[in-house]
Formats: structure tokens, sequence, C-alpha cells
């Protein structure tokens, strides 16, 4: 009995990864396609209305499909293995999986047919067919029984196990439910309230203002979302494949708390430009993002710490010689590194973007799209590589083929997304807005940037062969042979926690700090709108759903 | 049971404190720098009080009293806004009546709103709401056109609902915008057909977007008109018109500002491609001189 609950456990894992994958592989395609599109090259679709819809569809599946589902499937598998048992509340996560495929189906096809060529953003005053934004919310929404199933698998396990630490994978995954959970707060009232209202056509007019700035209480947090199961792996999983141990348990955790304090009421710095927000506001939100940086470094020391001790228990001496003793042939231990230089770099671009007065420099232009291709599409995608190539053998009992074309794998990813960021980090500085179909490269403004473009398109098809040999390997890993019995496991720290303070093993406090900090930096900005109405432009959209006119 | 949850409440735990601490340090710090500090210093100007400082962080700002300076007088381009009350009444117009109100239109426009001269915009198939619009600025004369002031005056609003909603509903005119369209190659600015790169592409260089984004195929702008099977010479004389600034009822100037950059030989060339039948293949170039 307890055999097949465990069973059913990894299944749904599987079923949620497989999807997240499944999405993956054609939305890297697209952005390959329009980097080519974009570029001085022949592309072999070349039309500026399909750029735009293949822009949508790549945000939307990688952003808000490929991150949910593998979140998701994460959460479920790390609740079974860290805990030891299987995921209770199993017919809910089915549930919860089947609404979120719906919305995924949902959104993919109406963007398919060209009624919703918004951007993954969909900021106002585009508006898009009101079955792209239930899409969407069936898609969020559906992701919210994932988040109450961890914070129920959690709850139950400590009153099953009083007085125990809450194993740091578990309690990781939890922070990152409830990250979910404030983070999409912002974009399921922006749907609920200000879009679907105006795409049913009951509304005329549309609050720009308060609709970009509710979803910029998403736009950042998502992010971390997004980075959390990066995060996971680093501290619990890289430490095992070294073959040594966590440098220290209570880091990780003040780590992934800080990252569910921060994280969300620091969006407005997305929106650095925009009029209608006070410049006290975009200060006190570009402050407290500079905090952000505190559980990266603190990550960064750790897992640098770890790898340490792991070098040195396998024999390396000296200064560096631990890191020439480390076992590269490990997967794990290679995305550990090449996720650790993208994030560095992706990193130190953040603090520009994020600075109030530096932003100006590169608002809206390319070095914005480098920059979180860089952290996403690099340093956490790498991670979502190294965990499924972990995984995978563990939920389908046969071992990956082939080590070396997992390492080939990664190694093509890491540099495919350096010759693709880097010339986008350039031709931002150079003045190239971002998210434009078309460039007329004759012009002698845009002429020196498209040698740099070519050597992106270029980095873009290495990304795409990459994500094709990925597939590749689960396939093969999927339909192989040979029978493994080696369950998840994750790593011990150099000193287990035995009794642990309680703030440290809950989230009571954070969540009502979080609580206050959104007030205070949120409260004024987003009730503005609701008071102090006539200070705000108020669009008006136009569209067929609304027209209401035509025969 | 019981004493086990004791334990863990024992282990001292100075994260409230801590947490709390820190809190309030950053609120008191950044409230202190954003508020009260940083923003009272300007570039060019003078420092400002803390209550205007305090003011202009809340993003209410100080200056936005009226200056002296003399003010052009203002001259609104139409009368129609896209309102919800605007669309109901547009929605409420009565196709039958219409029949019967756009008998005179038929000497111009010809049976059904297609028309056979050169010299009238065909008005079958026209989104109802460009029709109203246009009625509307004739009627005030934002927009004028010899015999259209008169009769359209004659019209009230009622009337021009029931012309809108006719005109919209008749077949083998102009084709509806939906918004969509299959993708097709040839549509960017690797284009060599200038008349198709500008109505696909635009013209960054100069500013000038692409004409189908509002007028089609495959975009659709409220008030905006489709464009394709319209009459050539009717498209080309009003672009003229607009960027000579005979007509002006361009609700943002937007039709003024592109036609002002067209050279002729273009404007002929886009007239030229929209006249052509839908589904026609449509060869026109722009000719050499």
């Amino acid at each position: 009995m307890k055999e097949r609950a465990v069973q059913n456990s990894s299944r749904l894992a599987l079923y949620h990864l497989w999807i997240a994958f499944g999405v993956f592989l054609p939305a890297v395609a697209l952005g390959a396609w329009q980097m080519l599109m974009r570029s001085p090259l022949p592309a072999p679709l070349d039309d500026t209305n399909a750029y735009y819809t293949s822009v949508t569809l790549h945000g939307t599946a990688m952003a808000y499909a490929v991150t949910t589902f593998f979140a998701m499937g994460f959460g479920y598998a790390v609740t079974a293995t860290s805990l030891g048992r299987p995921v209770r509340g199993i017919i809910a996560a089915w549930i919860g999986f089947v609404i979120c495929l719906i919305g995924t189906v949902m959104a993919v096809v109406i963007v398919l047919i060209g009624r919703a060529t918004v951007l993954y953003t969909f900021y106002p005053p585009l508006l898009a067919s009101p079955w792209y934004y239930f899409g969407a919310l069936l898609l969020i929404g559906g992701s919210m029984i994932w988040v109450v199933l961890m914070i129920y698998n959690m709850l139950i396990w400590k009153r099953d196990n009083p007085g125990q630490p809450v194993p740091l994978a578990m309690f990781a995954i939890t922070a990152t439910a409830i990250l979910w959970a404030w983070a999409a707060s912002g974009v399921i009232i922006e749907l609920l309230f200000v879009l679907i209202p105006q795409a049913l056509g009951i509304t005329t007019r549309i609050d720009v203002g308060l609709g970009r700035t509710l979803f910029t209480v998403t736009l950042h947090a998502i992010v971390y979302f997004w980075l959390m199961p990066a995060y996971i792996a680093y501290y619990t999983l890289a430490p095992e494949a070294a073959g040594g141990r966590l440098y220290s348990d209570t880091a990780g955790r003040l780590t992934f708390i800080m990252l569910l304090v921060f994280s969300v009421p620091v969006g407005l710095h997305h929106v650095f430009q925009d009029p209608d927000i006070g410049a006290g506001f975009k200060f006190l939100q570009s402050f407290l993002t500079f905090f952000v940086a505190l559980p990266t470094l603190l990550t960064v020391f750790s897992i640098c710490a770890s790898l340490e001790i792991a070098g040195r228990a396998r024999g390396g001496r000296g200064l560096l010689g631990w890191l020439w003793a480390l076992p590269w042939q490990e997967p794990m231990v290679l995305a550990v590194a090449l996720s650790l230089v993208m994030l560095g770099l992706g990193g130190f671009g953040g603090f520009i973007n994020m600075s109030y007065a530096m932003n100006q420099m590169v608002h809206n232009t390319t070095w914005v799209t480098a920059h979180f291709h860089l952290i996403w599409g690099g340093a956490v995608v790498t991670m979502y590589f190294a965990i499924a190539y972990e995984i995978w053998p563990r939920i389908t009992g046969r071992p990956l083929r082939s080590k070396e074309l997992a390492r080939w794998q990664l190694w093509l990813w890491f540099a495919g997304m350096l010759i693709v960021t880097i010339p986008w980090h350039i031709t931002g500085l150079m003045g190239m807005p971002r998210r434009v179909a078309a460039f007329d490269y004759g012009d002698p403004f845009v002429a020196p940037m498209g040698p740099l473009v070519i050597i992106s398109a270029i980095g873009g098809l290495i990304l795409l062969v990459s994500a094709i040999l990925l597939i590749a390997i689960l396939v093969r890993s999927h339909f192989g042979e040979g029978q493994l019995q080696a369950p998840l496991r994750y790593a011990i720290a150099v000193n287990p926690p035995k009794a642990i303070p309680a703030s440290l093993n809950g989230f009571a406090l954070w969540n009502a700090i979080l609580l206050v900090l959104m007030v205070f930096a949120y409260g004024y900005p987003i009730g503005q709108f609701l008071f102090l109405k006539s200070s705000v432009p108020a669009y008006e959209v136009t569209h067929t759903a609304t027209s209401g006119a035509g025969p | 049971m019981m004493a086990r949850e004791q334990d863990i409440s024992e282990t001292y735990n100075p994260w409230p404190k801590i947490g709390w601490a820190t809190t309030a340090g950053i609120v008191v710090v950044s409230a202190v720098l954003g508020f009260g500090l940083l923003d009272r210093y300007q570039q060019a100007g003078p420092t400002l009080s803390v209550w205007s400082a305090i003011c202009r962080g809340l993003g209410i700002s100080s200056d936005t009293e009226s200056t002296a300076e003399p003010q052009p007088t203002l001259r609104t381009p139409t009368r129609i806004a896209w309102t919800n009350a605007t669309l109901d009444q547009i929605k409420a117009g009565d196709a039958k009546h219409g029949a019967f109100v756009t008998l005179v239109c038929t000497a111009c426009h010809g049976e059904h709103g297609i028309s056979q001269s050169a010299l009238y915009p065909t008005l079958a198939g026209m989104d109802a709401a460009t029709v109203y619009k246009q009625l509307d600025d004739f009627r005030s004369g934002k927009r004028s056109w010899g015999a259209m002031n008169a009769i359209a005056q004659a019209l009230s609003l009622h009337d021009s609902a029931d012309a809108a909603v006719y005109f919209a509903a008749q077949p083998d005119g102009l084709p509806a915008l939906t918004g969509d369209r299959a993708p097709e190659s040839g549509r960017s600015l690797r284009q060599s057909d200038p008349a198709k790169r500008l109505i696909f592409a635009g013209a960054p260089e100069r500013g000038i977007p692409p004409c189908s984004a509002c007028h089609g195929p495959g975009g659709y702008k409220l008030g905006a008109p489709a464009l394709q099977g319209q009459q050539a010479n009717y498209i080309e004389e009003q672009l003229l018109a607009f960027a000579q600034g005979m007509r002006q009822n361009d609700v943002f100037e937007q039709m003024r500002i592109i036609a002002r950059q067209l050279t002729s030989d273009e404007m002929h060339a886009v007239a030229a491609f929209y006249a052509a039948p839908v589904g026609a293949p449509r060869v026109v170039g722009i000719p050499s001189r």
C-alpha cells in the first residue's frame, strides 16, 4: 500500500517535470527564431506580427508554464523524499495539475490564433482575448493548490514530529510556495479586477497605473520563485553530489527566509520610468532591493565552503587544490559551477537595473533582456537541468545513459547563453530597445549593432542544439534499461541541527514581517489609485472585443 | 507531546527581536532617505522644503500651477470619444432604418455602399464606429467635404448610428477587421517592395508605424477603417489631404504626422496595394521616374 502511494508521488512529480521540459523545447526554438528575425540575417518567416506572437508565446511558456510546472513537480518530489513519506493530499495535487494544464493549453491556443499578442507581461492598455487571461488565471490559480499542499505537508509533518527540525529541503520548498502565494497575489488581483472586466467589455476605461503597479508585485518575486528550486539544489543536492557536507544548515534557512522577505516588496524597481509612482517609493523599493543581495552572497559563500569541504575530503590540498579534486564528471557539480558564474555576471548587471539612477541608462534596452536571460535562462535553468539529471534516474529507476552527454549539454547551454547575452548587454548600452521586431540596419545609428546581433543569434542556435540534447538525454534514460535503487539523498550539514529556534522552523514571524513591509512599500502606491483617481490618467483601450460596434 | 513542544519553544530564539529590529531600521532609514533627504536636493533648482519633498516622494507634484505663458488656442480634432456611452449608442443602431436613411447615399457611394467611382469611398463592410465618427465629424465641421457636411447635418445621432450599422452589415465591400491573420513571409523590413514594407513593417527611421497595424490586414484599431478593397484614388487623395493639413480629424494627429513624411510615389503605391481586390495577387511597386 505504502509502496503504491510512493509510486503515485513519484509519478505526480514526473508528470509535472515532463510538461515543464515538453514546453521548454518549443519555447527555446521560438527564442532562436526570434533572434534570427531581429538580426540582419535572413529568417525563415519574416513577419513582424509573427515576431510579437512568438515573443508572447516564448515568454508565457518560459515564465509561467515551464517554471510553475517545474517548481510544482520538484516540490512534490522534495516533499516525498525529504520527509520520507508519500505526499498527503495526492488527489488535490492531481486536480491542480489538470487545472494548470488546461490553463496552459488555453493560453497557448489563444496566442497561437493571434488573439493575445500582448507579451507575457500583458501590460495594459494592450488587451488580449479574455480567454488568454482565463488561461493565465487557471495556471496561476491551479498552482495555489500546490502552495496549500506544500504548507499542509510541512505542518502535518511538524505535528507528527514535534520538536524536530523540518528538513532543510522541505523548509525551503515551503518558503518557495509561500513566496509564490505572495507574488501571485498581484497578478491575480490585476487579472480579476483590471484586465478581465475590460476584456469582457464590462468597462471601457482601464487604469493603466493600477494594472502595472499590481503586476510589479508579481514581477520581481516571480523571478525568485523561479530561482528558489535552483537554490534548493545548491544547498541540498550539490554538496551530496560532490561527496561532501553542507557548510551550514542555519545559513540555508536564513537564505530562504531572506529570499521570502526581501523579494516581494521591491517590484517597483521594474517601473522606475513610470510617471504615476512617486520618487520616494521608487527609492524606497530600490533600497529594499539591495537586501536581496544578502541571501545570494550568503549562498555563494555557503556553497563554495561546502564544495571546499567536499574537495578536501577527496584529498585536495592547498589554497585552491580542492577545486581540482571535486568530481567534475558529476553533472550536478559541473552545473553548480557554471550556474554560479552566470549568477555572478547577471547579478552584477542586476545592481545596475535596480539602482534608481543608473536604471535610466539601460531601461527597456536589450541589457535588461540579457540580464534576465543570464539569471533565469542561465543560472536557474542550468540547475533545472541538473535537478532533472538527479531526479530522473531516481524516479524511473533507470540510470542516466551517459553522463558525458549530460556534461556536453550543460557546457553547450553555458556557452550559448554567454554568446547570446554578452552582445545583448553591449547593444543595450548602445541604446537598442528590447521587444522590437525589426531593425533597419541601414540606419547609421543601428548599423554598428548588426554584427553583435548576428553573434547573439548564433548563440541562440547553440542553445537550441543544447535543448534538443536535453530532451534526447531524458527520453533515452526514460526508455532505457537497468534497475537502479538509489533514493534521492540530501546533503547532511557539518553540524546537523538538533534543536533549532521556532522562528527558523516555520514562517509565522516572517510572514508577519513581510506583511508589514508590503503595507509600507505598496500600501500607498496601490492605494493612491483608489483615492486619488483624478490624478491618474486612465487610458482608453481599443479592441475588437470591446468595440461591440462591428457587424 | 506537550513536553516536546515545550522543548522547541524553550530553545533560545533571538530571531523575532532580530527580525523586527532590522525591519524597523530598514523602514526608518529608507523612509528618511527617500522622503526627507535625497529628494530635497535638485540639480537645477532650489532645495525643496521638507513638506514639498514628502509630497514629491509620494508623487504629488507641486509644479502644476498654470504658467503665464500664452497657450495656443485649443482645437479638438473630433467630438467623438470612445466611451461606453458612444459605443452603446452605435450598437443600438437599427440596420433596417439605416437602409432607409442611406437611400440618399447611393448616388455617390453606390448600391449598398459599394462605390463604383474613384472619387468616393466604398462604405460596405466598414466598421460601424468608423462610419459613425466620420458622420459626426462632418456634422460638426471637423472634416469638410462638399455635400457631406450638409448631409450629415440633416441626420440625427440615431440616424447616424442606424446608417453606420447598416453599412457595416453590407457584404462584398471592405473585409471585416478581426485583428488576426496567418503569418506570411516578406512582411518585415527585409521586404524589397517598398509599398509592402511600409504597410507591414513601417519605416522606423522616419517614425512611421506599419499601416496594417490599424488598417489591416491583421491589425485593428477602433475608429480606423479597413482599407483592403477601398478605392485607390480615394486613399491617395486622403493621404494628400492629411499631408497638406486639409483634413484634420485624426484624433492624435497620427495620420497627419505619417502622411507628411510620405512621398507622392509612396502614397500612390500604398493606395494601389490596398485597392487590389482581396485575395488577388498584388504586384505594385513605386514607379521609377
